[in-house]
Order: structure tokens, then sequence, then C-alpha cells
């Protein structure tokens, strides 16, 4: 399986260095120990959800509790971050949960969502390793009676469906924090230990938060534009058709080795958007077999 | 070796299915309805999930032997591929899966039995004959260590001796084959590149050498064997790389028993390709000029003929012009 080299603790990996992530979770609670682990901040918002961030990219959102309230925060964190060109970002839903036996404050990571009302599942790729990973059944009430080995939350296929619209499958996620079991039912739940199971399971957290980044961040350099394409941008009326059609030479001459002669002429370039597309490619083209 | 193991509940109790999860305890193992939900799902990256895919153990249903793509094979009579497994566990960059899957996962067919009967229908069909290829959606060998495909599916061949099994590969796996009777009607094609190409573009995949010493051995054991120089790279270089790739080989097999020598250029489906490009913008191969014709791309070459002329007469040195073809 994909380890990508040395763990967390080893690599020494901050929170604070988080980067292009972003974190949905139910509660304050369960915020406020990612906050800290994070190096949080809050942002400026409208006002209808609490948002924090770190300088490195890392950002939460409190979306409120169920499936509803979890649809509308991460569709809301998603389209602020539009305007992020082709740049993915991993996305993580993290929180408390019940299952029938397994340990309060032990960790699972979801390898099926089966939505309870309608049946329908969602298989997460499994390309981070080093986690135990269990099925997830996200239902609309508290679950009391755990009829399947599996972790009972509110949340999760909520927001698998809508996260997969932002980004790509393999790099969204569930995470859960076992809250309560047979032994210690939902209603018996001390709601002042959610915290500290989260804050307990931090080593966790952070490893697979930079697992993430890892992949999240490989996704992007491969697929990252040449300095030039702004540069044309800036100088040339392109119409949308055209970004397009820029944006491949760009990446054609970068992967060709050829990325120098594309910044030369996004200096030295003149005439119309036409014409430069057909000067890039004509340049490109003449280079056939190597 | 996987990331998790998927099963669809239909065969969740075959009894290749236990003996095959009882060698992976460690593996996740998440029950599914259909292999679909995992396999064909939008928002995935075949990319990333090459990265460490995960295998799904699933029934095939519908057509299990087809007609082959025209230009696929060496014969004129009918012939037809079966795919036991969709994907590869080596990542060769070239590879048209990566545009055909969304993604990496590797399925696992394990009604062998259902498509040990579709094949003997089609035999039936054709008289006895026909040629079957296996290893157009996956790499036959690669996975026998677990799949156990040739152990199974050559014997069902030694029933029609006029049909021809053609197992295309990469892979080293041959030890299924020299543990059991040769078959005069199977043919084992193992495809090269350039050792150029390898280097480049042939992730995970056995060098060279292991794939030559592996041939050696089966030749010597009395199998049949092919090569395939697919694809072809032209470099402009007069076929040089080939040249010493074409000594390699030839100067360690007995020529004069190769069942036959084909060669194919890189070509594939427009829309493939575009898919390709999208997971892999930074790849020097997808950014060369290419030139589109009836829905297939090809890289765009000065003197392609001229360069393939050279290329196999590099080839004739070696083996006669009967023994070869060009793939479509
Ligand atoms: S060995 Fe064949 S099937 Fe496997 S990745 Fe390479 S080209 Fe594709």
């Amino acid at each position: 399986m994909f380890e990508h080299g040395t763990n967390t603790k080893e690599r020494n990996l901050q929170g604070g260095a988080i980067t292009s992530v972003n974190i949905v979770v139910a509660h304050g609670l369960e915020a406020r120990p990612l906050i800290s682990m994070l190096e949080l901040q809050p942002e400026k918002t409208d006002g209808r959800y609490l948002v924090y961030s770190n300088s490195a990219g890392a950002t939460l959102i409190v979306s409120g509790m169920g499936r509803d309230a979890v649809i509308a925060a991460t569709n809301y964190l998603g389209e602020q971050q539009r305007d992020e060109d082709d740049r993915l970002r991993g996305w993580l839903n993290l929180g408390i949960a019940g299952h029938r036996t397994a340990e309060i404050g032990s960790a699972w990571l979801a390898n099926k969502i089966t939505e309870q009302i309608s049946g329908a599942s969602a298989y997460p790729p499994q390309l981070l390793a080093g986690f135990a990973s269990c099925k997830v059944i996200t239902v609309d009430k508290p679950e009391t009676a755990y009829p399947e080995d599996a972790v009972y939350e509110m949340e999760a296929s909520a927001f698998y469906e809508v996260a997969t619209k932002f980004s790509t499958a393999e790099l969204v996620q569930v995470f859960k924090i076992i809250s309560d079991n047979s032994s210690n039912p939902v209603n018996n739940i001390d709601l002042a230990m959610v915290p500290t199971w989260i804050s307990t399971q931090e080593n966790e957290i952070l490893d697979l938060l930079s697992k993430l980044e890892f992949l999240v961040t490989e996704y992007n350099v491969s697929h990252s534009l040449s300095p030039a394409y702004e540069s044309f941008c800036a100088r040339y009326y392109l119409t949308v058709n055209q970004k397009i059609q820029l944006k491949r030479l760009c990446q054609r001459y970068r992967a060709m080795g050829r990325e120098a002669d594309l910044i030369a002429m996004s200096v030295s370039a003149s005439g119309t958007g036409k014409q430069l597309l057909q000067d890039l490619d004509s340049q490109l083209n003449g280079v056939s077999s190597r | 070796m996987f990331s998790a193991i998927y099963i669809e509940q239909e065969v969740a109790e075959f009894e290749r299915v236990r003996r095959l999860l009882d060698r992976f305890p460690q593996v996740p193992q998440v029950i599914c309805e259909r292999y679909g939900q995992i396999f064909n799902r939008k928002s995935q990256n075949f990319r990333l999930q090459k990265k460490s895919p995960a295998l799904i153990l699933a029934k095939k249903y519908g057509s299990l032997v087809l007609p082959a793509p025209a230009g696929y094979g060496f014969d004129e009579s009918n012939s037809y591929y079966f795919s036991h497994m969709l994907n590869c566990i080596y990542d060769c960059r070239y590879c048209f899966l990566q545009g055909m899957y969304s993604s990496a996962n590797y399925v696992l067919f394990v009604n062998y039995e259902d498509f040990e009967s579709a094949l003997e229908d089609k035999i039936i069909e054709n008289d006895g004959a026909g040629v079957y290829y296996s290893g157009y959606d996956c790499d036959s060998l690669a996975l026998e260590p677990i799949s156990s495909f040739c152990r199974h599916f050559v014997p069902v061949f030694s029933k029609f001796p006029d049909a021809t099994l053609e197992i295309r590969t990469k892979s080293t796996q041959i030890r299924c084959l020299l543990e059991q009777n040769v078959l005069d009607n199977c043919v084992i094609a193992m495809s090269f590149t350039s050792q150029q190409a390898a280097i480049q573009w042939e992730h995970k995949v056995p060098t060279l050498e292991k794939r030559i010493e592996a041939l050696r051995k089966l030749q010597q054991a009395g199998w049949k064997i092919a090569i395939r120089f697919e694809p072809l790279v032209l470099d402009g270089k007069h076929g040089e790389s080939y040249r010493s790739l074409f000594k390699s080989i030839f100067s360690s097999l007995d020529v004069d028993k190769i069942h036959s020598v084909s060669s194919g250029l890189f070509r594939m489906p427009v829309e493939f390709h575009k898919r390709i490009v999208k997971l892999y913008p930074d790849e020097e191969l997808f950014a060369r000029p290419t030139s589109v014709a009836d829905g297939m791309i090809a890289l765009k070459n000065e003197d392609e003929d001229l360069q393939l002329m050279e290329i196999e007469r590099h080839l004739f040195e070696y083996i006669s012009p009967q023994q070869y073809y060009r793939c479509a």
C-alpha cells in the first residue's frame, strides 16, 4: 500500500503546516481540538458558518449536525474555493460516532459509507495506509442498537456525495472517533469528553492529514501551469475556449522540457490571441519524433 | 499488495474467493453489491489510484467471449478475446487501459466456469477452430499466483487442438506453465518496447533480461512463444534502439521455433487519449504532436514509413518475413 515515506512523527509534521485540506465537522466541540492542533484562526465569513484556516491553507468548517446541514456547509466551502483554478483540495469529514463493540476513543477510516434511509453505498478509495477501516452507516437519528458491525453517525454519506463534486474520490475521506458503544450508549455521552477523544487521536489525525495532503500536492504539482500562462492571459484577450487551448499548450511545453521557450515567448510575443495559439502550436509541432 | 479487497456479495461464498481471501487476512475486505459501484464511478482518478490499487472480486455477466478488434491478431481466422480481469499490476505510461477505465483497481472475474463454457460454445460455433486472445484488458500472467488463470484456462484448450489460445503478457510468472503439459495450440506472446522506452514508460514491468529469460525457459520446455513489439514509438534514429533489442531477444531464443513476431505503432482511440492527457498533463509522450484518423490517435512522425522499414529491415536480419505481421 502507498506509504510515501516516513510517518508523521518521524517527519515531525506540525499541524500548522497542513495545507490544501478541508475539514468538515458537525459540532463546535469537534472543531475545538482541531483548531489548536492545526493552528487555525477564525475566518471572516458572511456569518452563516464558523470557518477556520491556517496560514498554510488548511480550512475547517463547522457544518451543524445531520445530512442537510453537512450538504449545505460542504457546498458552501466548495463554492467559496471555486476560483482556485484547477487545483484540488483534500476533504475530510471528522467527527464522533457510535459502534457496537469498538472501544471509546478508537478511530476508524470509512471504507464503505451506506446511507441508511436510501440504502445507497459509496466506497472511498483506500489509498491512505495505516488506519483501521470500517463500514460507516449514516443514520438520521442516533442509533442505539448498533445492529451491524459498523460505525454509526449522521453526516458521512451526504458529505461524501457533495465533496466528491469538488474533488476526486481518492482525496475525500471520512474519519470517525468512537464516542459511544453498547456499554456506553449514545444517551450517556459525556459531551465534555469530545475534545479529549479527538485530541487523543492527534497523531493519527495528523498522519492522515499529511498523507492526504501529500496526494493533493502531488496531483496539484503534476497539473500545475507554467507562470507563462498567466503572462499570456494578461497580455492577450482570450476566449474561454482559447484559454483552454493555451493551458494545454503550456502543459505540453513543460512536459517536453521547453518551458524556457514558453517563458521567452510570453515576454516577447505580439499579435492576436489566435496568432499566439497558432505560433505556440506550430513551434511545438515542429518538433516531431525525438 | 492490495489497498483493499472488494467482494461482490454474489461471489462471497465462492470457493475460489474464500481461498483467495484467506491469503490476505490483513487487507480490509469490503462487501459490495456490484463491482461497477466502485469501478465505474465518476470522480475517480486512475493516476492516484494506481499508487495503491484495490482488488475487486466480481462475477462477469453478458458476453464473455467477444470478437477481437480488427487487426489485433496474427491470423485471418475468426478471432476473439476474453477478459477474466480488468486492469494490470504494471504501469506502462502508454497503456490504453488508463483511458479506458476510470479506476485503476483490478477487477478479477471469478466465475471461471462461465468463461469456460462461453469459450467452449464459441469454439464449437467455429467448428473447433478460431483464435482466442487473453490479455487485452489486463496482463494475463502477471497476477497468476493469485488468479490461477493459466492453471484453469490452458487445459480448456487441450480439448480443442484446432483452436488457438494466445496469452499476451509482459510477466515472468511462468511457473504455472512450466508445471503443466505443453499445449501445442497455446502461444505465449511477450511484448517488448525498446530499452529506452521500457526505462521511460514501463513502470513495475520485469526487466528486458528477465522477460527474455522467461521466454527462453518456456521455449526450452516446448511452449510456443511469440514476440510482440508494441507499441513502437519511433525515435527518428533509424531503428537503432530496436536493433539492440532484437539482438538481445533473438540471440537468446531458437528463432525458427518462434510462432510469430508482430509490431504495432502507438495508437489508441481519441477519447482514451483525451482522458489520459487529463491524468498526465506532465507526460512527455502525450505532449508530442499527434495525428487523428478514423477516431484513432497516433504520434506524428516524420518519415514514419521509412523508420518502420528500417526497423523491419533490422528485424529480418533475425526472422523470416513469414513469421512477421504488422498490427493494423
Ligand atoms: S503490461 Fe500491458 S496491460 Fe499492463 S500496464 Fe503495461 S501495457 Fe498495460
